[in-house]
């Protein structure tokens, strides 16, 4: 049995102390991103935001693109009633749907340059939630499982795939998540990829387990309900 | 700790042996000549690509602000780790990206803050390695500017004859 401390984020909610003095305006994330590749983990990390902050989540639709299906439109829940008055929010997060060939966050312009990737992106919002591990190797080995999600898992033929589902499932008799005892963006990261691949009914033993263990979190209905 | 790199000196990961040089002061690292490339932490942890080994020497090597001052630009850091490996290495076609990198260095001495980080390395070890960025120096004046100003330094220099030749 898992101690519940494992499965909850627990981290700062200070923004100011992770993101810099707050100088008035409502620090607002803004990804763009295709309708052709909905991206699930930040959909997953847009919930766990929200149960942390006050976030304002606005999803928009540029001209690049046309029929976004309506589940799209609705995927960051019901409009804010109180969305006039920004001043009441934390944070802001606003979704585009747009023709980009990789998905996209513009955050704190003046500082930052626009970030490409869902991983990069996913990165970020995760540290907004809980710190990676103090561990220098557990904190790489976070990032590469991400990698590995992003760019093996979703982007590589069926020899690899199999490669990457049988490291899932040695690291997972280890451990009760990927990396150590603590759930971690690793797992995000790779439920959400396994799930988009339609791997999970071929998955070993291990990682079948694994799958139900997160579903038991309820981080991820979003995406349960997005894929069917 | 003593950690042990090992690289595949077909394909020697420039960025990673970089990041290794440069934390050499505060831990341990010895460098190996095989044919796959890994960094062995331990017997249950070892890395082999290098955006991961990057990222573990940056790590254990706080002090040194590799992977960036704060979370933003980490985040930054980031996204010029999979630049590098994604839009650089092996692609063929640079013009594109080589244009992206040209905007962003426009106003920057160093790609991410007011010091050298991983992005500085990893991307510098990309167009190192990359048989088209010579021809195509010459369009991209602040990537130009950049890439010597970092090129004329140690140990950009000795990673750069060392390995570069052996490759050719």
């Amino acid at each position: 049995p898992k101690s519940s401390s494992s499965t909850t984020l627990t981290g700062t909610t200070d923004l100011d102390t992770l993101l810099g003095k707050d100088l008035g305006a409502l620090r607002d994330i803004v990804i763009n991103a295709n309708p052709a590749q909905p991206p699930l983990t930040l959909l997953v990390l847009h919930s766990l935001l929200c149960q942390r902050y006050r976030v304002l989540s606005t999803v928009h639709v540029h001209s690049s693109v046309t029929n976004v299906p309506p589940q799209l439109l609705s995927c960051l829940g019901p409009r804010h009633a109180d969305s006039y008055a920004r001043q009441m929010f934390q944070l802001g997060f606003t979704l585009i749907w747009k023709d980009v060939p990789k998905l996209q966050m513009k955050f704190s312009v003046q500082n930052m340059c626009p970030i490409e990737g869902e991983a990069n992106v996913a990165r970020f919002l995760f540290k907004l939630l809980a710190p990676y591990p103090s561990d220098p190797a557990l904190a790489t080995l976070v990032d590469s499982w991400v990698d590995t999600a992003f760019f093996q898992l979703v982007e590589c033929s069926a020899k690899e795939r199999a490669a990457v589902l049988r490291a899932l499932n040695s690291a997972l008799g280890r451990s009760p998540w990927l990396v150590g005892p603590e759930f971690s963006l690793a797992d995000i990261a790779c439920y959400c990829c396994v799930m988009q691949s339609g791997l999970a009914s071929s998955a070993p033993t291990n990682v079948q387990r694994w799958l139900k263990a997160c579903e038991n979190l309820g981080h991820f209905a979003c995406v349960v309900q997005f894929l069917q | 700790m003593a950690l042990n790199l090992t690289i595949n000196t077909s394909n020697p990961p420039l960025g990673a042996l970089l990041a290794a040089e440069h934390v050499k002061g505060s831990v341990q690292v010895s460098v190996k000549e095989g044919n796959d490339t890994q960094l062995h932490v331990s017997d249950s942890i070892q890395f082999s690509d290098a955006n991961s080994i990057s990222r573990y020497l940056a790590r254990v090597a706080p002090a040194l602000g590799l992977y960036g001052a704060n979370m933003m630009e980490q985040t930054e850091v980031d996204h010029w780790l999979e630049f590098s490996a994604r839009r650089l290495c092996g692609q063929p076609g640079l013009t594109v990206a080589l244009d992206e990198l040209n905007k962003a260095l426009s106003l920057r001495t160093f790609l991410v803050g007011h010091a050298l980080t991983l992005a500085d390395l990893s991307i510098w070890a990309a167009l190192q390695g990359h048989e088209e960025w010579p021809r195509q120096s010459e369009s991209f004046s602040h990537v130009n500017r950049w890439f010597s100003f970092l090129s004329s330094q140690v140990p950009f220099t000795s990673i750069g004859t060392k390995y570069t030749s052996k490759k050719a």
